[in-house]
This record gives structure tokens, sequence and C-alpha cells, in this order.
């Protein structure tokens, strides 16, 4: 049932793009067979494999620092409720701010680099992925604590045995949210910033009038975006099977 | 596990306020070594506070609780709890949650796992060692809880309301279950419990708290014959008085 759902969504989407294309709505527009043609011929150029390796070391950069950052500030902000109640204040206004507007800051303090699209990358997940695992922590059922405390149970024995498996299903959100964001982040701060990796080819293309390799490469964007997603709900999938 | 002799419980004089609200006052208590005790009283009358002060979860504001020959200060070893809603982790197996406590005093994985097991054959849920607590039923889940309160071998056992979300075909059994396994292990049990009925089959005396603030209002020697799981206790004419008699007792406290 859901294969067969998803089968015709796909399906129906071709085929409003397809019509789309003939219409034609633009006559910029490519047709799904004219960007799968340019797909392939950036494949085979090598163009997209190397634009894609500089652009998932910024990914991996950013992202990597949201969780390693992330994850640990949002337990201990949840932990340590006066760190939380002060910390939460930075994170609401990051979260709210339009993360674009950082970006001329960010070209001045580190540069035009793969760096920069990291720091990028970083400040639109991070808040995202510390938020949950903050929320997480706060959502710890109390008669679990309690429970714990009637064994005799130490300060570490009570973060390590209850606390950190109660959040790790809201911190298992924040990084599929954060992952989300992540890419969302990347190719913003590589279409307006630093000219580097898929962004920077969306960019030639577009200025090129080749609309086909354009569509092709946000194309190739949305699969490696959608591959990374659902490794991490396996993952997430498999460590919290306790819920099925 | 070899049971540990049981141990009497003495309250001395417990208060206990939560802000403006006065939960106990002056609570004189003495539960023998051995003795099956229930605490019942009209809701709000400060019974489970007694038992988490009894557990050393809830501090008195005076007078002194002592369990063996412990004051109590805060949770100890002597004392396992068993919670009305449970509180087993959703995210370990019947067998982990049961090891729980084990792990918590330091136990060997190895000790751990046989007693665990034992435990867990105790409360009849052998077979179940590998299922999640969300696979199983009230009941089941709840002799989880029990299992997991008779793994570290406990000389009392601290009852929060056990069988308060559990059907009653289920809770029937599950009370002649504990009424058994009570008596092959000599424990001194405390049950906090809104059931007159649960309150009489079970207990060898029953203490009546009187609501907002909780004093002792009356106590209740339980005379029927035991074991009681075995003859049909609840249908004798004895059984039946000693219900009407605590329900005459409570019905004045409404």
């Amino acid at each position: 049932m859901v294969f067969a759902l998803r089968t015709a969504s796909v399906v129906a989407f071709l085929l409003l793009w397809e019509w789309a294309a003939r219409v034609p709505i633009s006559f910029n527009f490519p047709s799904p067979g004219a960007t799968l043609t340019a797909l392939i011929a950036l494949v085979r150029s090598g163009a997209l494999l190397s634009a894609t390796v500089t652009s998932l070391q910024s990914l991996l950069l950013g992202f990597g620092g949201a969780v390693v950052v992330g994850v640990p500030l949002g337990l201990v902000m949840g932990v340590v409720r006066p760190v939380g109640r002060v910390a939460r204040v930075y994170l609401d206004v990051l979260i709210a701010l339009p993360t674009a507007a950082l970006i001329p800051l960010v070209i001045l303090s580190f540069g035009i680099n793969i760096a920069s699209s990291a720091v990028i990358v970083f400040v639109f997940s991070a808040p995202f992925v510390a938020m949950n695992a903050y929320g997480g922590v706060r959502d710890v059922r109390p008669r679990l604590v309690e429970m714990a405390q009637a064994f005799d149970a130490s300060w570490g024995q009570l973060v390590t045995r209850i606390v950190l498996p109660s959040a790790l299903p809201m911190v298992m959100a924040g990084l599929r949210y954060g992952l989300s964001r992540a890419f969302v982040g990347l190719i913003v701060a590589e279409l307006l910033l630093s000219p580097f990796g898929l962004g920077r080819l969306i960019m030639m293309s577009r200025s090129m009038f080749e609309h086909d390799r354009m569509f092709a490469t946000v194309l190739w964007t949305l699969l490696l975006a959608g591959a990374a997603l659902t490794a991490l709900a396996r993952l997430e999938a498999r460590l919290l099977r306790w819920r099925a | 596990m070899a049971a540990p002799a049981p141990v009497p419980i003495v309250v001395d004089g417990v208060s206990k306020a939560f802000g403006p609200v006065q939960a106990l006052v002056d609570i004189h208590l003495r539960v023998r070594a051995g003795e099956f005790l229930s605490l019942i009283g009209p809701s709000g009358c400060g019974k489970t506070t007694l038992l988490k002060t009894l557990a050393g979860l809830v501090p008195a504001d005076a007078g002194r609780v002592v369990v063996g020959d412990r004051v109590v200060r805060g949770p100890g070893r002597e004392c396992s709890v068993v919670f009305q809603d449970f509180a087993l982790l959703p995210w370990a197996t019947v067998q982990k949650n049961v090891e729980f406590g084990l792990l918590l005093r330091g136990v060997p994985a190895a000790e751990r796992a046989g007693t665990a097991r034992r435990a867990i054959g105790k409360v009849g849920l052998a077979g179940f060692e590998e299922a999640y607590p969300a696979q199983l039923s009230g009941g089941m889940q709840q002799r989880v809880g029990l299992a997991r309160a008779l793994a570290v071998s406990p000389q009392v056992l601290l009852m929060d309301e056990p069988f308060a979300s559990i059907d009653e075909q289920t809770r029937r059994l599950f009370q002649d279950d504990l009424l058994r396994l009570w008596s092959e292990e000599r424990k001194t049990v405390v049950l906090v419990t809104h059931s007159m009925e649960e309150a009489i089959y079970l207990s060898d005396r029953v203490v009546v708290l009187s609501p907002r603030p909780g004093r002792v209002q009356q106590e209740l020697d339980v005379p029927l014959p035991r074991p009681r799981e075995t003859a049909d206790v609840r249908a004798t004419a004895d059984f039946a008085r000693l219900v009407d008699g605590l329900w005459k007792i409570l019905r004045k406290l409404q």
C-alpha cells in the first residue's frame, strides 16, 4: 500500500513536470527527459562528482560540528536548568533570525572558503539540534527518576541510565531536522557567498542559461538530501526499535 | 536468592508539609517484621506521601522513620518500591528492566542476568525476557515492576497502589500470586490502596488515615486465616463483615 502510493506520487510528479515543460510554463523550463540527459552528462564529465565532494565536505564539517556541539549543549541545558534558561534565549534568537542575513558577517570573519560554508551550515542546523536535545531532557518522566532514586541511584547513574535514554527519541528527531536544515544552509551559503560545490554549479548553469543543467543539479541535491535523511531515519529506527 | 530475614518499621511522630499544605501530622506506626500492612484512606490523605517517606524518597519535616536498625535519611537497600504506573524503562527489555536495580548497585553482569531471570520466573513471566514493556498488558507490566523490586532481595516491599491500573480479573490473580510470593519470601510489606476488599484480603492489619492533614485514624486487625489464596476467603461471612467494618470507618471520614 505504502509502496504503491509512493510510486504513484513519483509518477504523478513526473507527469506534472512533463506537462509543465510542454505547456510550456516558460520556454526556459526543461522537461524531465532533458534534465535527465543533462544529469547523465554532468555525471560523465565528473563536474557533478567534484562539486558533490566539495559540498559534502562543508556539510559534514558544519553538520558534524552541529551534532558535536548541539547535542551536548542541549543535554547540559536540560540537566543544569539555569544554563538552559539562559542559553535558550540565544537559541530562540538564532532560530527566529533569518539566518541568511548572517552570511556577510560570516564572510567577513572567515573569508571566502569552504570553512565559511561549513559555518553557515552549522548556524542553520545547530540551534535545532540543541533545542531538541534540550526538549528531550525536559520530557524525562519524573516517575522514572523517582524509581531510580528509590534504588539509590547516583547523580551520574540518573543521567546515563534515565535521562540520556529518555532524551534519545527527541535527540534523533533533532538530528533529522538539523540535517535537512544543514542542506538548506549548504545551498544558501554556496549560492550567496562562497562559490563552491553544488551551489556554484547551480549558479553557473543559470548564468549560462543552461537550465537543464541547473535543474539536474537541483534534482541531484534533492536526491542527496533524501538519501542522507533516509539513512538517518534507518539509524533512528534501529536505535529506537523498542517503540514499535 | 536467599531471602534475608524481614525487618520491622517504626514511624515515630512523622509530619510533612508541602508548602502551605499539611500532608501528614504526627504519624506513629509500627510495622512488625514480616507483617503485611495496608494504608488506606480517602484521596489526599497522604498515604502515598507516607509510603515515600518510608522509602526515603520524601524527607520528613519532623519525626523519624526506622527500617530495621537504620534511621531513614534517604533510599536504602532494605526497601524496594513498586509504583502504581509501573515506572518501567520503555527502551529496555523485561530482562533489562528487572536487572535495573542490580545494575545500579553494581552487581556483575552474569550474576545480574541469573538473578533477574529467577525473579522473572517467580512472577510468572518466564519466556517474556526479551519483550519490551509496550508489548505487555498492564498486569504483565506490573509483574515486571514486582520482579524488579524482588530482584534486589529487599527485606521490605513498599507498594504504591500497585493494582490500581489493572483490570479486575487480572488483579485478583495477581493478588493471589503476591500472597503466595509473600508467604514464600516473608518480607515486610506496606501496601497503599484505596480498595477496601484488597486491603482486607491481603493484609494482617489495615491502617486508616484521615484526610488533610493525614493522621492515623484507626487500625484494624484482619484475623482471617492464611493461606487465603487457596481458600475461598472472599466468599466468607468474616471477610464481608471486615470489609463492612472498614467501610463504616471510611464513611465517617468522607
